[in-house]
């Protein structure tokens, strides 16, 4: 196994003649989110305290419904808070802020582009140097494990090669956060693992904040260094755990005693709200 | 190694397209020769005259002797069906995106015009007549009613398939109500749109020639009118061919095109 801190050494000088981006810090203070009005408004989030270090790896978990989402769209400012206030690098967030990167469920990919024009959407739309970016996308391509793969049209590609794309198309313009909604619910369980992994690793020598929603234990649990636990409507952090096992983590997470003892804890809080209902 | 298998490929790619064309051309070709061989063996059998039920060699050898005719009224009638056409896309789209993004449209403007398209269509000719005279004027905004419908609705289905998240994505980008437009909205709908206009261009293929009979003074419609009353049995025949060969060069000229413009769809 690598030693971590050394993978994050070595790739901070390779990549040094690309400009090296911190992590935004992300701050949230009693974040509501109501949508409607009056005698039809639904309380669908908070208020939630979130405090996120600069490149911090968070996980959201929870139950469908609770808010985890909403959370999401709030810290990019896609959707406006209904009372309390967000800070992105002590900066208090008012409009969409663009340096993001966001992956939902769905690869979301446009089918009438390649994957490489896919990914060039943020050049095109940001009206960014072109040839700048080819050069990123092509790191970024064998990075994930695109190579070869440029040319060829969504409807071509598998799903977990999809999603690669998508995640290239999150990252390309170099954004200071990542924001993931389930960005591998869709996928099947041994193309997570892997893709688990090399998000990892990218993670790892990139050093963006990534806020990662999921349904899965095993995946928030593998991934961050925080995992947040949600209760439902309304929605609200109930409990907090730091995952301090060593990177990069392998694909049989039982391999670290402590792995069940996390992975207890969450299912406990789950069983008391009443998520599970196991006779 | 790799090129010759590449190459490989190809060929036997081409080998089978080919057989696919001489197989798409030869049956109905022999289908279609033996349909006009019996027609013209009972006419002939049964000494039917030419001005009840003329022979296929009667009309075919019509069509190639009046041809100049012919064709200038196929001419007329397919500028006729482009002017139609292109101005019921230029009007269906954009209505299709302003309906689609309006709520007060959508409830207020859509039904007026579901109304309208319920509505005979060929009933308007008369009207028209009389406001913009006897003309292929008239032919063309029947056609373009014609065609305009189906291009509407299907364009709005085309636009609201767009998943709303993805704007979430380019919001981020910063991008503007045009960029959405230009990159996401109308590419994504594309498939659709092209959807509605090909029922669109069969629909218009057929209001010409009503359009014709009862308002033109050129086109194939009116020339088979004309045909008809002076009981001319060949060359109305050869107007229907004419008519048939004119349907059929519109829905695959959108086919090309349509196979030219979503290349993502062929791979």
């Amino acid at each position: 196994m690598i030693e971590p801190a050394n993978t994050i050494f070595n790739s901070a000088s390779n990549a040094s003649s690309q400009e090296m981006k911190f992590g935004a810090s992300i701050r949230a203070i009693g974040v509501t989110k109501i949508y409607g009005k009056d005698q039809d408004a639904f309380h669908a989030l908070g208020p939630i305290d979130l405090e996120i270090k600069s490149g911090e790896f968070v996980s959201l978990i929870g139950p469908s419904g609770c808010g985890k989402s909403t959370t999401l769209l709030i810290v990019s400012g896609l959707e406006e808070v209904s009372q309390g206030y967000v800070e992105i690098n002590s900066e208090p967030l008012s409009k969409p802020i663009s340096e993001v990167g966001i992956v939902f469920q769905d690869h979301l990919l446009l089918e009438f582009r390649t994957a490489i024009r896919n990914v060039m959407l943020q050049q095109e739309i940001r009206g960014l140097s072109r040839i700048e970016f080819q050069e990123k996308a092509r790191i970024l391509f064998e990075k994930l494990g695109l190579k070869g793969f440029e040319d060829k049209y969504p409807k071509q590609l598998s799903g977990g090669m999809r999603q690669r794309v998508s995640i290239a198309r999150a990252l390309i313009h170099n954004p200071t956060m990542l924001l993931m909604d389930e960005p591998f619910g869709a996928l099947d369980a041994i193309t997570r693992t892997q893709i688990r992994h090399d998000l990892e690793m990218l993670w790892l020598e990139t050093k963006k904040t990534v806020l990662f929603i999921t349904h899965s234990i095993e995946e928030a649990v593998g991934l961050s260094d925080r995992v947040l636990v949600m209760s439902s409507s309304p929605g609200k952090i109930i409990d907090e755990i730091e995952i301090d096992l060593p990177r990069p983590r392998p694909a049989h997470l039982g391999d670290y005693p402590e792995f069940s003892s996390f992975s207890k804890r969450i299912y406990n809080i789950f069983e008391r709200l009443g998520v599970y209902r196991f006779n | 190694m790799n090129y010759l298998r590449v190459a490989f490929q190809e060929s036997r790619l081409k080998v089978r397209l080919r057989a696919n064309w001489i197989s798409r051309i030869i049956y109905p070709a022999i289908s279609v020769m033996f349909f006009l061989s019996i027609w013209e063996l009972l006419v002939w059998f049964f000494e039917v005259p030419l001005w009840l039920v003329p022979k296929p060699t009667d009309f075919l050898n019509r069509f190639f002797s009046d041809f100049s005719l012919i064709a200038d009224h196929g001419a007329a009638t397919s500028v006729t069906i482009i002017s139609g056409f292109l101005l019921g896309i230029f009007v269906a789209v954009p209505l299709a995106l302003l309906i689609v993004s309006s709520n007060s449209l959508q409830r207020g403007l859509y039904p007026v015009i579901v109304f309208l398209n319920i509505m005979p269509k060929t009933v308007i000719g008369p009207i028209l007549i009389v406001w913009f005279g006897i003309g292929p004027l008239a032919a063309v905004i029947i056609v373009f009613l014609m065609c305009f419908f189906p291009i509407l609705v299907d364009s709005m289905t085309g636009f609201r398939a767009v998943d709303s998240r993805l704007f979430y994505i380019t919001k981020s980008m910063g991008a503007t109500t045009w960029q959405n437009f230009f990159f996401i909205r109308l590419p994504s709908s594309l498939q659709h749109i092209f959807g509605g206009m090909r029922i669109g261009i069969v629909k218009a293929v057929e209001g010409v020639m009503i359009a014709e009979f009862i308002s033109s003074n050129k086109g194939l419609g009116f020339m088979i009118m004309r045909a008809s009353s002076f009981m001319d049995m060949t060359l109305l025949f050869s107007g229907l061919i004419a008519a048939a060969i004119v349907a059929l060069l519109f829905n695959s000229l959108l086919l090309t095109i349509e196979w030219l413009m979503i290349p993502w769809e062929n791979q």
